[in-house]
This record gives C-alpha cells, sequence and structure tokens, in this order.
C-alpha cells in the first residue's frame, strides 16, 4: 500500500481537513505521502512534514497552482499517480473539485464520503443523504477518494519528520484562472445551514442570558436557536425558533440549554447527528432523544462549558 | 450558443428511502420519482440564459431507464427546447455515466454544459469534474453564479469558507449548487408542449461506450440507530465525550 | 403544522382505474390535448409542487393573520397575492376552460384533481378561482357575445376575478327574498343594493373583479321569476378591453369568522352614490336559472373542499401518530413505548380517515368523469344520461363529502389529543376551515332536499333506480374473484345498495312530502355513504386485477383492505340511516314549536 494524500491548504497554512485524511491513509498503510500543490507554499510543505505518520512531502510550487485550480493541478496529481494505490482527498470543496478530475483522467472510479475503510479496496460511505450507508469496494487499481473528517480523528499536527521532495510541476492548462474570492466573515452561521447549534429554552430566563450560549456558540461556530416558549416570552426574536413551527433542523451537534423538550420542539430537531441536554429537571422529556445529558443548572455549566472549550482551543 | 443539460431521474427528495432488508441496495420500487433537485438548477440556469438571448439551443439529456422520458419530459416543460435519451437497464456509475455524456458532447457540440453538482441518490458528486476532464474543458464547479462573457464565463463558486471566482474559456462545464438559482415552477401550458417537443433515444452501444461499473456495492444498510442517551456527570466529562466519542467538536 | 404533499398515487388510481380516463380521452374534444396517464402524471406533479411549496406554507400564517380591510379596500394575507401571481403564471387558473378564450381545455377530471389540491393545501386562497370558475362558466353559458369576449379571456387566465354576488341579509337559502334593484340607463343598468357573505369580493391581487349580481328591476313579478343576473365590474372595461372607471360598487365590511380567515368574506354596497354601472346576463328574469350554473359548479367544488380538508388533516394525523410516541403496546406491561399509531383506537380513527377520503376520492373524480362525458359525448344520448347522474350525484358530493370532511377533520384533532386543541398543532384549523363547507352554496339539509324532492321526483326516480342498478351490477361482478375480502366486500356492498334501494322506494311512495323532508338528510347521507362503498368496491375490484400481475403491492394490497375496512366499519351505517328514513318525520316534527 502507498498513498498519496492531497494536502488541502492556502498556500499559508496545512487546513485542519488534511490531518483527518492522513488518518484515514493510516488505516490503509504507512507508506503515506502528502502532496502540496500551490505557489510560495514552503511553509505548508514545513506544516505537512510535521504530521504524525507522514513520510514524505511532494511539493509542487509554480504559479499556476496558487489556486489549485482542477485543470491544473489534476494532471499534476494523474503524473505522480504510478506510484501509488490510494490517492486521498478530504472531501471539501476543493477536494470533490479535484479527485473526480483525476480519476476521470486515470480512468478508475472514485469514492466520495468515505466514513469507513474496511479493507484496501472496501469502504462505507453515506447515500441519499446519509439515510443509507453503502458498502462498496473498488476493482480499479488505483483507488480515489474523498474522506469525510468527521468520520476519522485528527491525526498529531507535530511528532512526524517526512521528507520534503519538490516535484516538477506539469504545464498550466490555460483554459482557466482565477478572478477573486469573497470569504465569510466569522458572523454566526444561519440555523439551517449551521453545523452546530446551540439552543435555549425558558429555562434561559431572559433574553440577556441569552450571551451566556452567543458565547459558546462563538467558540464552537455554532448558530443560536431557541424554543417556541422563550420566543414566546420574548427572550430572542422569532427567526430564532426551532420547531415544527419555526425552524426545522439537523445539524451535527445540537445543544439544547434549558428546554424541556416539548413535542413541537423535538419535532424540529430530533433529525440531528448528535443532541446534548442541559436541564437542571432530570425528568425532562428532551433527555429521552438526548445522546448527552446533564443534569445541572445552565447559569453555571454554560460557563464552565465556555471555559472547557477555550481549554480545548489552546490545546490545539 | 448551444447548451447541453444533463438530468438524473432519482428518487424524490421528500421520499425516506429504506435499505431493502437483503442490503442489496434501497426500496426504489413504486416510489416516487423526480428530477434531481441539483439538475432543476441547471436547467433553470440554461433556461435564463436563452431568454436572456445569451443562448440558442437547449439540448436536455438524460441516461437510465426508459422512464428517463419523464424527466426530460420535465426539462422540455421548464424551456429545454428537444431531449437525448440513453437509454439502458444497466446499473451507471459516474464514469460511465461521464463517458456516454462525452460521446454525446461529441456529437452535439454545444458550447455550455450544466448538471447539477450531485445527485442526491448516491451524493456522489463527481459526474460534472469527470466529463470536463475527458473534454479537457474547464470547469466551475458547485456555482453559484454564472456570468457568460465573449468565449468565457465566468463562475462563481461555493467553497469552503466562502466564494470565489474563476474565469473558464468556452466551451466549458458548469456544475450548479442550491444557491445557483430558485428553479421555476412548471407552467401548465409548458407541459402541454412539452409533450410535442421532439425526444431522441439512443443507447450505449450506439456510443460506443463500456459502461461496467467499476465498483461493486457489497451492501447497503441504514445506519446505526441513535443509541440510548448517557447521562454524563460534569462539563469536562461532556466535552471529552463530544471530543472523542461523538467527534462533533 | 405539516407539510402537504399531494396523494399523487391514490388520484392517479382514482383517474386511471375508477374515473376512465381512457373513455374521456376519447372525447373529440379532447384530441388535441392527448389526454393520458402520462399527461395524468406530469399535470399532477407540478401541480402538487405548487400546492406543496407555494399554497400549503400560507395556510397557517393566513390563519393566523386574515384579511383585512383598510380605507382602500381589503388587503389579502401576506404573500397570497404572490402565491396568486405563481398560480396564474403557471396556467392553472384556465386548465379546464375551453382553449378559445385562453384555457388549456382539459378535462374536468383534470379540473378536479387540482382542485383538491388548491384546497388540501390552502381552502382559504383556492376560494377565489373557485368563486372565479363559476363566474366565467354562468358568463360562457348565458353572457352575450360581446360579454365573452370582453370578459373571459382575463377571468380565464386569472388576470381578473370573478364573484357571485347572492345573499342579502333577509335573503340566505331563499332567494326569492332578494331586493337588490335595476334601474335601467341607457345601454346599461343601475344597481343598488347591499349583499353579504362575498367570498374574495374585494382585494388588491389582481387588476378587476367581476361582480355577478341577482337583482330585480324595476318591474319584475315577485320571488324567483323576478330575478335577473347582472355583470359589475369593478373597473368598467372599455371596449378596447383598456380599463375605465371606478365603479360604485365597495366593500364596506368583511365577516369575523370561525375559519377560513385568509379568504374575505365581504358585505358589498352596491350603488352608494349614483349607481353601480350593470350589464344584464342573458335575458331579464332568468337569473336564477343562470345563477345554477354557477352553483353548480360551486356546489360540486365545495363538496371537492370536504375531501380536500379531510385529506389535508388525515395527513397530519397520520404523521403525528407516527411521531408521537405514548404509552406500551396493548397488554404489554414493559418494554419499549410505542408511536401511538400501535394502539387500536388509533388505529380505528386513521383507517377510518383513510377510507372514507379514498371513498370520497373516487365518488366526486367519478362524477367529474360523468361531467366531461355529459358536456363533450358525441352522442346526445348519452350525453343526457350522464348528465342525470351529474345532477342526481351533485348534491350527494356536495352535502356527503362535507358532512364527512368535518367529521374526519375532528378525528384528525383527536388523534392529536390534547395537542390537537392546542392551535398550534394545525389540526383546529383544519375542523374550523371544513365547517363552513356545509353551510355555504347550500345547506346540507338545501342538498338534501335538492336530492329527495327535485332529482327523485323529476324523473320519478328513474336517474337513482339506474344508478341502484349499476351498484346492484358492480356487486355481481365481484362474484367470481377469489379471495376473503372479496366476499365480504360483495356482501356488505349488496347489503348497502339494497339499503338504498328500500330508502328509495320508502322516499318516492308519496307520503306525506313534510315527512320525506324530515329523513332526506338520512337519505344523503346513506347514499353518499352506498356510492362511497360502490366506488371503493370497483377500487378493490380493480386493485385485485393489479396485484394478479404484482404491479406495486404495497399501494394495492392496502386498497383491498381499506375497502374491507370501509365495507365491515362505515357501510353498515346505511342499515341505520334505513331504519331511520322508515321511522319516518312524526317524532321530528311532533313537538310544537313552543315545547322547544
Amino acid at each position: 500500500m502507498s498513498i498519496l494524500v492531497i494536502a488541502e491548504h492556502d498556500n499559508a497554512a496545512l487546513k485542519a481537513a488534511t490531518l483527518n485524511t492522513v488518518t484515514a491513509a493510516a488505516q490503509l498503510g504507512e507508506d503515506i505521502a502528502i502532496l502540496v500543490a500551490g505557489h510560495n507554499c514552503g511553509a505548508v510543505a514545513e506544516a505537512a512534514a510535521q504530521v504524525a505518520g507522514v513520510r514524505k512531502v511532494l511539493v509542487a510550487d509554480a504559479p499556476h497552482y496558487a489556486h489549485q485550480l482542477a485543470e491544473n493541478t489534476a494532471p499534476l496529481v494523474v503524473g505522480l499517480a504510478g506510484g501509488y494505490t490510494h490517492i486521498l482527498a478530504p472531501a471539501t470543496a476543493a477536494g470533490k473539485n479535484l479527485l473526480p478530475r483525476v480519476a476521470a483522467l486515470l480512468d478508475v472510479a472514485q469514492i466520495t464520503d468515505v466514513i469507513q475503510i474496511d479493507g484496501a479496496d472496501t469502504f462505507v460511505r453515506p447515500i441519499y443523504a446519509g439515510n443509507v450507508l453503502a458498502t462498496v469496494q473498488s476493482k480499479d487499481a488505483v483507488k480515489a477518494m474523498t474522506v469525510r473528517g468527521t468520520a476519522f480523528p485528527a491525526a498529531a499536527a507535530s511528532g512526524g519528520s517526512a521528507s520534503i521532495e519538490a516535484v516538477a510541476p506539469a504545464a498550466d492548462a490555460g483554459v482557466s484562472s482565477f478572478v477573486g474570492q469573497q470569504l465569510t466573515q466569522s458572523d454566526r452561521p444561519e440555523l439551517t445551514a449551521a453545523r452546530i447549534i446551540v439552543s435555549g429554552g425558558r429555562g434561559m430566563g431572559n433574553g440577556d442570558n441569552f450571551k451566556l450560549l452567543e458565547d459558546v456558540a462563538d467558540k464552537l461556530g455554532a448558530a443560536v436557536g431557541a424554543s417556541r416558549a422563550a420566543v414566546d416570552a420574548g427572550f430572542v426574536p422569532n427567526d430564532y425558533q426551532v420547531g415544527q413551527t419555526g425552524k426545522v433542523v439537523a445539524p451535527e451537534l445540537y445543544v439544547a440549554v434549558g428546554i424541556s423538550g416539548a413535542i413541537q420542539h423535538l419535532a424540529g430537531m430530533k433529525d440531528s447527528k448528535v443532541i446534548v441536554a442541559i436541564n437542571k429537571d432530570e425528568e425532562a422529556p428532551i433527555f429521552q432523544v438526548a445522546d448527552y445529558g446533564l443534569v445541572a443548572d445552565l447559569f453555571a455549566a454554560v460557563p464552565e462549558l465556555s471555559k472547557e472549550l477555550d481549554t480545548l482551543k489552546a490545546a490545539g | 450558443m448551444k447548451i447541453l443539460v444533463a438530468v438524473k431521474r432519482v428518487v424524490d427528495y421528500n421520499v425516506k428511502v429504506r435499505a431493502k432488508a437483503d442490503g442489496t441496495g434501497v426500496e426504489t420500487a413504486n416510489v416516487k420519482m423526480s428530477m434531481n433537485p441539483f439538475d432543476e438548477i441547471a436547467v433553470e440556469e440554461a433556461v435564463r440564459m436563452q431568454e436572456a438571448g445569451k443562448a440558442q439551443e437547449i439540448v436536455a439529456i438524460s441516461l437510465g431507464v426508459a422512464a428517463c422520458q419523464d424527466t426530460i419530459r420535465t426539462a422540455l416543460a421548464m424551456g429545454a427546447d428537444r431531449g437525448i435519451l440513453v437509454e439502458t437497464d444497466a446499473e451507471l456509475q459516474p464514469l460511465a455515466v461521464a463517458k456516454l455524456l462525452k460521446a454525446v458532447v461529441e456529437k452535439e457540440n454545444p458550447d455550455l454544459v450544466i448538471l447539477g453538482k450531485q445527485a442526491i441518490d448516491d451524493d456522489a458528486n463527481q459526474t460534472g469534474q469527470m466529463l470536463a476532464a475527458l473534454l479537457g474543458w474547464p470547469q466551475g464547479t458547485f456555482a453559484s453564479k454564472v456570468e457568460l462573457g465573449d468565449g468565457t464565463v465566468n463562475v462563481t463558486r461555493e467553497i469552503d469558507g466562502g466564494l470565489e471566482t474563476v474565469a473558464l474559456k468556452l466551451p466549458a462545464l458548469v456544475t450548479t449548487d442550491l444557491r445557483l438559482n430558485e428553479p421555476r415552477f412548471v407552467k401548465l401550458p409548458n407541459i402541454m408542449k412539452a409533450k410535442k417537443k421532439p425526444l431522441e433515444v439512443l443507447k450505449p452501444a450506439d456510443l460506443g461506450v463500456d459502461v461496467a461499473p467499476r465498483l461493486v456495492t457489497l451492501k447497503v444498510q441504514e445506519p446505526p440507530k441513535r443509541q440510548a442517551g448517557i447521562k454524563v456527570g460534569s462539563v469536562a466529562e461532556l466535552v471529552d465525550k463530544l471530543r472523542n466519542e461523538a467527534h462533533v467538536i | 403544522m405539516t407539510a402537504y404533499f399531494a396523494p399523487i398515487r391514490d388520484m392517479q388510481f382514482v383517474i386511471n382505474e375508477l374515473a376512465d380516463l381512457s373513455e374521456v380521452a376519447a372525447l373529440p374534444a379532447f384530441a388535441e390535448q392527448e389526454v393520458g396517464p402520462e399527461l395524468v402524471e406530469a399535470v399532477l406533479e407540478e401541480a402538487a409542487k405548487l400546492a406543496t411549496e407555494v399554497l400549503a406554507p400560507l395556510n397557517k400564517p393566513g390563519d393566523v393573520q386574515g384579511a383585512r380591510i383598510g380605507p382602500d379596500g381589503v388587503v389579502p394575507a401576506a404573500g397570497f397575492g404572490e402565491a396568486y401571481r405563481s398560480f396564474i403564471d403557471g396556467g392553472w387558473n384556465g386548465i379546464g376552460s375551453p382553449v378559445e378564450h385562453g384555457g388549456q381545455g382539459l378535462p374536468e377530471l383534470f379540473n378536479t384533481a387540482t382542485q383538491e389540491m388548491w384546497n388540501s393545501a390552502n381552502m382559504s386562497f383556492a376560494l377565489c378561482p373557485m368563486l372565479n370558475a363559476g363566474a366565467i362558466e354562468a358568463i360562457s353559458r348565458a353572457g352575450s357575445a360581446e360579454q365573452r369576449a370582453l370578459y373571459l379571456p382575463n377571468m380565464v387566465s386569472g388576470e381578473w376575478t370573478g364573484t357571485m354576488n347572492l345573499t342579502e341579509p333577509q335573503a340566505g337559502s331563499d332567494l326569492s327574498a332578494v331586493r337588490t334593484r335595476a334601474v335601467p340607463h341607457g345601454d346599461h343598468y343601475r344597481i343598488f343594493g347591499q349583499k353579504i357573505f362575498i367570498t374574495w369580493g374585494e382585494h388588491d391581487m389582481t387588476g378587476n373583479t367581476i361582480h355577478l349580481v341577482l337583482a330585480r328591476t324595476p318591474d319584475a313579478p315577485e320571488g324567483v321569476k323576478g330575478i335577473s343576473l347582472f355583470l359589475v365590474p369593478k373597473f368598467l372595461v372599455n371596449p378596447d378591453g383598456s380599463l375605465g372607471v371606478r365603479n360604485d360598487v365597495h366593500a364596506v365590511s368583511i365577516e369575523h369568522k370561525l375559519g377560513i380567515h385568509a379568504s374575505p368574506t365581504c358585505v358589498m354596497a352596491f350603488g352608494d352614490k349614483d349607481g353601480a354601472v350593470g350589464y344584464l346576463v342573458g335575458e331579464e328574469n332568468k337569473g336564477l336559472a343562470y345563477m345554477f350554473i354557477m352553483m353548480n359548479e360551486a356546489r360540486f367544488k365545495v363538496g371537492l373542499q370536504g375531501l380536500a380538508i379531510a385529506e389535508r388533516a388525515y395527513q397530519a394525523a397520520r404523521e403525528y401518530a407516527k411521531d408521537r410516541v405514548q404509552g406500551r403496546p396493548t397488554g404489554a406491561k414493559s418494554g419499549d413505548r410505542v408511536a401511538i399509531i400501535h394502539h387500536p383506537d388509533v388505529r380505528r380513527m386513521l383507517m377510518t380517515m383513510k377510507a372514507q377520503n379514498e371513498a370520497m376520492r373516487a365518488l366526486a373524480y367519478v362524477v367529474a368523469m360523468h361531467m366531461d362525458l355529459a358536456r363533450h359525448h358525441p352522442d346526445p344520448a348519452i350525453r343526457q344520461t350522464h348528465q342525470a347522474r351529474v345532477d342526481l350525484l351533485i348534491p350527494v358530493v356536495k352535502g356527503w363529502c362535507t358532512e364527512t370532511g368535518i367529521e374526519i377533520a375532528s378525528l384528525g384533532l383527536q388523534v392529536h389529543g390534547g395537542m390537537g386543541y392546542v392551535e398550534e398543532s394545525g389540526a383546529c384549523q383544519h375542523l374550523r376551515d371544513a365547517r363552513i363547507t356545509t353551510i355555504y352554496e347550500g345547506t346540507t339539509g338545501i342538498q338534501a332536499a335538492d336530492l329527495a324532492g327535485r332529482k327523485l321526483n323529476m324523473d320519478q326516480g328513474a336517474a337513482m333506480r339506474a344508478l341502484i342498478a349499476e351498484i346492484e351490477a358492480t356487486a355481481e361482478t365481484l362474484d367470481p374473484i377469489p379471495g376473503d375480502d372479496m366476499a365480504v366486500i360483495r356482501d356488505g356492498l349488496r347489503d348497502g345498495v339494497r339499503a338504498l334501494s328500500k330508502a328509495t322506494e320508502w322516499m318516492l311512495a308519496g307520503g306525506d312530502p313534510g315527512e320525506a323532508m324530515a329523513v332526506s338528510v338520512d337519505y344523503l347521507m346513506l347514499t353518499g355513504t352506498v356510492c362511497g362503498g360502490w366506488q371503493m368496491a370497483r377500487a378493490a375490484r380493480a386493485a385485485q386485477n393489479k396485484l394478479m400481475t404484482g404491479e406495486d403491492s404495497v399501494f394495492h394490497e392496502a386498497k383491498l383492505v381499506t375497502t374491507r375496512f370501509y365495507v365491515e366499519h362505515l357501510l353498515p351505517k346505511a342499515d341505520a340511516l334505513l331504519r331511520s328514513i322508515r321511522n319516518g318525520g312524526i317524532s321530528i316534527m311532533a313537538l310544537t314549536e313552543e315545547q322547544f
């Protein structure tokens, strides 16, 4: 097994998704190389060399890789592919843009959003929006796959000592060019689009106390929601409402704080992947749907949660 | 300018799919089928270009069983001018679809191909990129804005953390993201007109493409049901579980 | 509130298997449209999108906000104007109207299915095009060539809406008491008077509103023979079709009512200044006959509203019952709690709702098929036979489907338990909205009087006996089909039609007419219950045939079981109704007024 991992980066820093992909790669074999294609991306290559478990970093540094246009990077990867049994990229916008193009040029299938590796050629991936999981086996010589970061823990960003090797850039395909980009401000995400939601109920007591939740939400990159009871009590505006008559959400993590769990509220969030409930009433129905329940006074627990998140962040 | 739009017939997005008991696939018998929502966006974009006088002809193509004709008719009712069905009962994986589409593109010579970024059944998100690769065309994937210029197209793409705009030389390929447009409701008179628009039926063999699947689906199953929840004793334990057990923070 | 999804599968089944699409499709009138199962599917699917995505989401907000009246007239609930624009831009308003006026010329069968969807999605909204359709029908049939050319294209496209102005404070079910005056004035009339309960009488969603108004000319005879029909536009229309001055007709208030809050029910004042300009439709003093053109159209569609609300209520109850976890299975003392759909009484309610809805849908759509054949069959004798069936069954569709609709909406609330009584669940709205359907366009009592008085007697029961014979014949066709279900269905249908036959003979026996009227609603409900059973039996037969070919077993098996449920648990009501009818009206009428 020899595995090529395509690094996700912005020429300055190695993106975390790469680390999850390395973990997936390590489940396939030990011979792991990372390709850093970019321009003036030496710092990224240095960082990639530190990642635990990586043996080799390949760097293709050229102006036409600056924005990693698939038209240019795909032929580069194809040129390197000969030496590898697996090519892995994070299942991000960048990875999904590039890897099918590589696979087609190699005349192999591509496997998207791998969440579990059952063997060198057998992988599990969600289909139908995650309602069903398919186990697929590849018959191709090279397995090209994108890896869902949330399914694999991040590899350690340090401790490795890979060699760094420059590779010759392929030619500029000359059919596409970068015009510009607009990166989102760090405002809180929309409720329906958020990966994490922190919601408050009547237990919040008043609107001011929602600041406690906002603080935690900002640390998690989360949206803030509310139960109907909290909206009706005037704590927060209508558009915060999660529930049957409000917004129906299914984030990866839903943290319900001071929410008892009325049927109408559950209808709006029960499809969340992971549900956390913090409530001082241990009989609250919300605990019946929560994966993790914490029976506690929210006015103590939420600030503590905020501190724990700081510690976590500091630890990287 | 001529636009080719690929449309896929998929299980309707409102249907809650279930894995078959024997794990060989999902229940699709007698399930409501519709056009892939991302492909509807693709058709809408093409029709808007035509309405703006920037495109002359829109060809809608679908690949699969005979019933895909219904999906093509929907595209025709939305405004496409004619349809092509590559008819086969065989399982088509993205690489095979891309090869078939390449063959059709070489016959039709469109200036622009638009497809959905992914189909909501296999969620592969590959066909557009693969087709662009096989044609050697530039690709504007996950488009949230498409602006036609003179011999070029500017595509604003949804990337992680924001938007990116790329300029592509025509002919080019675009895959649509959700925010590109809001597809129109089909008008009743146009349903009637669509019945009279031409629809050509081809076979994979006519196009000389080998569509044999490269991936074997060993098993299809529903994800494990929500585990009975646990109570944690402290905030620290909660954070630890979320990070190291659930991997969500 | 749960989302609405059009029951396309059942609609297709009814249209293709029970309402005999092929016979309608073969009519020369529909040759150009290439009517067939594919067109049914395409039309239903696209209509369903509009219903689900545009109209249904406005149902609850419309209920909460309601239509309001301001200084400039009636302001519909938020979003209704935009939704109406989507509706008419889609060409849906003209689905059944003739191509010559810009319609799509599709069969009534198509119109009926889409009407069901609009009403399920948002009954308040659907009332606006529904009243317009009645006005279009009246102008098409009774208006002059000039009136047709000037008004119909914009009404068919939906750019203008139409209304029906019948009721006055003293003239409700009794239209002979109409007092609104029409004074000749050159080539037109000036209308003076007040009309009440005018649905969508005023709004700003379209550029013009065309009121059809019942009024008396100065020399008109007393009673119903002195009523004429007038066309009164909100804005006068110039000969070139452009809009002229604002006419002297205004909404002066809107009613605060139990349901359909987003449908403005207006008090209309005609001639507050110098008289509203009105144009005679057809001939003087024949207004009531013309009004019945609209009325029949509208009565059928109100019957569909009963079905439509029942369907929506069923969907909400079904989803809730699958979701709501409460209690353990009967007999289990421990173990997991289950969704309430596992409890037998909840099942009984859901089965009742499902079976009633499928029966109502089948009957209504079959009547729509008869309308198509009555209008378009090349053979006048065949047209007449179908028209007789339509005339007979319109009061049944109206009366039975709306009374049943209320029952179903109430059951829907019951399934929700305490939450159902809370507005947030949405179940309340369906019950409140449904409640008007047995009242407007002729109460159930009026429908029953029409059936048991007028319709039964005008041909001495010939049309009803023909219907009974057909039901009996259906029962016989079930005989050779094997299976326990079929035997139960056949026997149940035989019992039901026997009850209908006996009741009919009792009604026709010529006793005291007052006594027959006293039990006429029982007779109407009996007719509806048996006709529903008849259609379900036909459905079971079709489903059985499909099962033998292995097609869609999930749907067809359910159809068979649902029919059996109908026959075992709903059709037996026919016997009770027969007993009630035979007991006559003596005890109903015996008390003196003072004893109440």
